[in-house]
């Protein structure tokens, strides 16, 4: 960034300011573009973190005018904005905001649009600067990539930078990620690519890095001599709603386990960055992941479920395979779990327990850490019997924070020693207002800043960890469980096998 | 929420800690204190700007506010509410009559957060010598606001003569949205020009008396080298006192940012068209709310300050402060570093500690009350008539 003798890095007051630049949303009458990005730009807008020239370009095969878009665009934005609503702040954007109609393989529309770009950086002084957000099934990438390719608006040049935006899934199996890596990677090239997980823009999964290496409480017992086993859950309560065809092809593991599940993972497994910068952090996530081996015994320790009808929050809830779209002998997984190892000196012989599910009781993300029991405890036997492990929970969502959980003498006269657990909210600390997780991401995007992005290695080496269990999987059929309960039996057996139990997030 | 009559600072520690534990799950993480010192008069509006900040930090909210220092008798009478009106924390608000109200710390210290950093914010004329008063001295951080004073730049030298790291004023929090859009502003220019841009100087259109102004001249200047004059604008200005400030840049350019008026600013520089960006007034609450976010010493404002008054070495001013000790009812008593008679006259604030001199505005309870017959068997009135001993027998 050129030096402006306004800036100060002291001067934390200050927020961080993208350049001037556009942004161009393919796909932009998509469900994410309407619940997610645009509010999420009426957002940075409204907080004042978007350059004083942008502009918003919409491309969609809809026939619209601007006036169109503007119009759908503000009603997004309104209904989805955490922020108050201010209309003069959108009236300002909306005057920025042009949309594009046309086919993806349509050459017309796209000449149309690199047009509209080259005009927008003269009339609306966004410096060439733009970032491509492929709001698209993967199955269009190639289609739009040519497109881009063959317009040059893909080149990122000294004076210019051109950022492409890519959503998961990436890819359903190590050989599809590769060729869509490299795909992506011959158009763009590979630090202008950011591969969107937005569970890394969660403040929690930040604060785990700073509670680990801005501490020096934790960082000590954090490795195999104290923990006894660590259990990442990703748990919904939500059923797979609309999304039948998409879900069929893609199953829990796919959706889930592969990017967000073994994303908490590498965070919490890794080793201390040298640095706190983008490169340093995906170099030892990467390391993790290329360290995880899956267990032998694949029949105990890989289950997969499928929900079949029950009660969930006090209402009936359809089996999966009586959803609409989904055929009723399918087997395709709702709920996965699998316990991972991590062969490096300080996890070696720890357990990595991942779960993830649809149909659960409760929406809960959470990070455990089980410890070790005391290796002597002078009581008696019988003053002890309600003790358990020690855990530290990293909770990612909701009631975003940080659980303790230890010993504690029951008052009274007689010595008894009871579990109790130490809450710390993140939202009492802390501002509420807190950026959302799109807004963060998008920011970085514009910003530069690739550090909450993987990298297409760490994609690769997580696929590495999916396919054998794929290949494992493919032609059982997944274990019933009912709708509202914790996953199926076998997943309880998984961990009873060595002696442990899920905690009940 | 528990309105607490003649009280002492003991009871209000303990209803304090009943409520937390008959509340259940309300909110019981704090981030910090917030010691607002108000006046009677702009209660209502500091009570509001509290409310608004603490839920962006949750905080523990301890409102001060002093009448009557010449009432006969010493009292406490104390507003203690968890979750209530006074946003998601706990809150106390705490009225303090006669002599009691130079020793309010007493009443504060036991009430403060434990181990957290304490802010204190005059929502009322500040000491023109923050160590006088000692919620001053308690805090890591001192929060004033020159903008509120009748003379804003004299207020303004004040703070300058008496900073220490950690102190802050409103008008310079005022100026933030204007300095990020300036500073937008050169990003663009830089952006274009592919090089960087020197500043080499400019104007601000506004009101050349008000703090907010002055402090954003002089930050262009500490930062860039230049000066900036302020000069008056033709309409009338906001709070900021700020309407539109021209840089002059190298190679014959010029940045101009014009506040709009309707919560935008437009921003104007050559070969681009003109953007308008969100610059909207702000609420007391959200500037207390940025004010909160970082605790740490704001070098940038000290040098700001430094150049605005021409007062040099603020940044390496000790950040300690010591007790001292003003009895505004003695103007020539031992200990008493200030002329208080001279200070009238030169400081915009008045005199040292803001405890109103005379009984304005003096109620009944205030000047005849008594307390309360002691309750034997409430374990706090052994101690209750202590305040109304202490003041008079040791100072």
């Amino acid at each position: 960034m050129i030096p402006n003798p306004l800036r100060d890095p002291r001067d934390r007051r200050l927020p961080r300011v993208p350049e001037p630049c556009a942004l161009v949303v393919f796909g932009i009458t998509g469900d994410l573009a309407r619940k997610k990005l645009l509010p999420a730009v009426y957002d940075l807008a409204n907080r004042g973190l978007l350059p004083t020239n942008f502009a918003l370009l919409g491309f969609a095969r809809r026939d619209w005018g601007n006036q169109d878009f503007a119009e759908l665009a503000r009603d997004a934005a309104r209904n989805a904005a955490r922020t108050p609503w201010r209309e003069e702040v959108w009236e300002r954007l909306a005057g920025n905001v042009r949309f594009v109609q046309g086919s993806f393989d349509d050459d017309n529309a796209f000449d149309q649009l690199a047009a509209t770009l080259d005009e927008l950086e003269g009339s609306h002084g966004i410096g060439g600067n733009a970032a491509f957000y492929l709001s698209i099934p993967p199955a269009m990438f190639p289609v739009v990539l040519k497109q881009m390719q063959r317009t040059r608006m893909a080149e990122s040049t000294p004076d210019r930078w051109r950022r492409v935006v890519v959503e998961k899934p990436f890819g359903t199996d190590l050989a599809s990620s590769r060729e869509l890596n490299e795909l992506v990677d011959s158009v763009f090239s590979a630090e202008d690519v950011f591969r969107i997980d937005h569970y890394l823009g969660k403040e929690t999964v930040q604060n785990l890095m700073a509670l680990r290496f801005a501490n020096e409480l934790f960082e000590p017992v954090w490795n195999g001599h104290h923990v006894d086993s660590v259990q990442i859950t990703m748990a919904e309560d939500v059923g797979i709603g609309g999304r039948a065809g998409f879900y069929e092809k893609t199953g829990a593991a796919r959706d889930v386990l592969q990017n967000h599940l073994l994303q908490l993972l590498a965070l919490t497994a890794m080793e201390e960055p040298v640095e706190f910068s983008a490169d340093e952090i995906r170099t030892e996530k990467l390391k993790v992941l290329r360290a995880v081996s899956l267990p032998e015994d694949l029949r105990t320790f890989a289950v997969r479920g499928q929900y079949e009808q029950g009660w969930l929050a006090g209402q009936r809830a359809r089996g999966y395979r009586q959803e609409e779209g989904v055929e009723d002998t399918s087997t395709t997984e709702t709920y996965a779990a699998v316990r991972l190892g991590v062969e490096t000196r300080r996890w070696a012989g720890v357990p990595f327990y991942l779960r993830t599910g649809k149909r659960l009781p409760r929406r809960v993300t959470e990070i455990a850490l089980v410890f070790k029991r005391a290796p002597h405890l002078p009581f008696a036997d019988t003053d002890t019997e309600e003790l358990g492990n020690n855990q530290l929970v990293v909770r990612v969502q909701p009631d975003e924070g940080v659980t303790l959980k230890f010993g504690s003498k029951v008052p009274g006269s007689v010595m008894e020693v009871r579990d109790v657990s130490m809450d710390f909210l993140y939202g009492e600390q802390f501002t509420e207002t807190s950026p959302e997780a799109y807004e963060r991401l998008l920011l970085d995007v514009l910003l530069g800043d690739a550090t909450l992005f993987p990298r297409n290695a760490e994609v690769e080496a997580s696929w590495a960890v999916i396919d054998p269990l794929e290949e494992f999987w493919s032609g059982s059929t997944p274990e019933p469980y009912r709708a509202g309960e914790w996953g199926p039996r076998a997943a309880d057996d998984m961990l009873a096998a060595e002696g442990r139990r899920w905690r009940r997030p | 929420m528990t309105t607490l009559w003649d009280t002492t600072g003991s009871a209000v520690v303990k209803e304090l800690a009943a409520q937390r534990r008959t509340g259940g799950a309300v909110l019981s993480g704090v981030a910090l204190t917030l010691v607002v010192v108000a006046d009677e008069a702009r209660v209502v509006e500091a009570e509001e700007a509290a409310t608004a900040a603490a839920e962006q930090h949750p905080c523990r909210i301890l409102v001060v506010v002093r009448r009557q220092i010449d009432a006969p008798l010493p009292r406490l009478d104390a507003e203690v509410s968890i979750g209530g009106r006074l946003g998601p924390g706990e809150a106390v608000v705490m009225r303090m009559y006669g002599r009691l109200a130079l020793h309010a710390e007493s009443v504060v210290l036991p009430l403060l957060a434990a181990d957290a950093p304490v802010v204190t914010w005059w929502h009322s004329d500040p000491p023109s010598q923050l160590t006088t008063d000692a919620l001053a001295v308690i805090a890591d951080r001192r929060i004033t606001d020159s903008t509120v004073a009748a003379d804003q730049l004299t207020a303004l030298r004040t703070r300058a003569h008496d900073y220490a790291p950690g102190d802050t004023d409103l008008a310079w929090t005022r100026a933030t949205g204007w300095r990020a859009t300036l500073t937008s502003a050169l990003d663009s220019v830089s952006g274009r020009r592919g090089d960087a841009v020197r500043v080499l100087g400019g104007r601000i259109e506004g009101d050349p008396g008000a703090a907010t102004a002055q402090l954003l001249a002089g930050w262009v200047e500490s930062r860039a080298g230049a000066r900036l004059e302020v000069v008056q604008a033709a309409r009338h200005t906001g709070p900021s006192g700020v309407d539109s400030v021209v840089l002059e840049l190298d190679q014959d350019e010029e940045v101009r940012v014009h506040a709009d008026r309707r919560g935008g600013a437009v921003i104007s520089q050559p070969y681009r068209p003109d953007a308008t960006v969100a610059l909207p007034d702000r609420t007391f609450g959200d500037l207390l709310g940025e004010e909160l976010r970082r605790l740490d010493p704001d070098e940038p404002y000290a040098e700001a300050l430094e150049v605005t008054t021409g007062v040099s070495g603020l940044v390496d001013r000790a950040p300690l402060r010591a007790h001292v000790w003003v009895d505004p009812a003695q103007p020539d008593g031992p200990g008493s570093p200030v002329d208080t008679g001279s200070v009238e006259e030169n400081s915009p604030h008045g005199e040292a500690p803001t405890v109103p001199p005379t009984s304005e505005g003096t109620d009944e309870v205030a000047l005849s009350g008594e307390h309360d017959t002691p309750d034997p068997t409430a374990p706090e009135s052994a101690s209750a008539p202590e305040p109304a001993a202490e003041p008079g027998a040791v100072r």
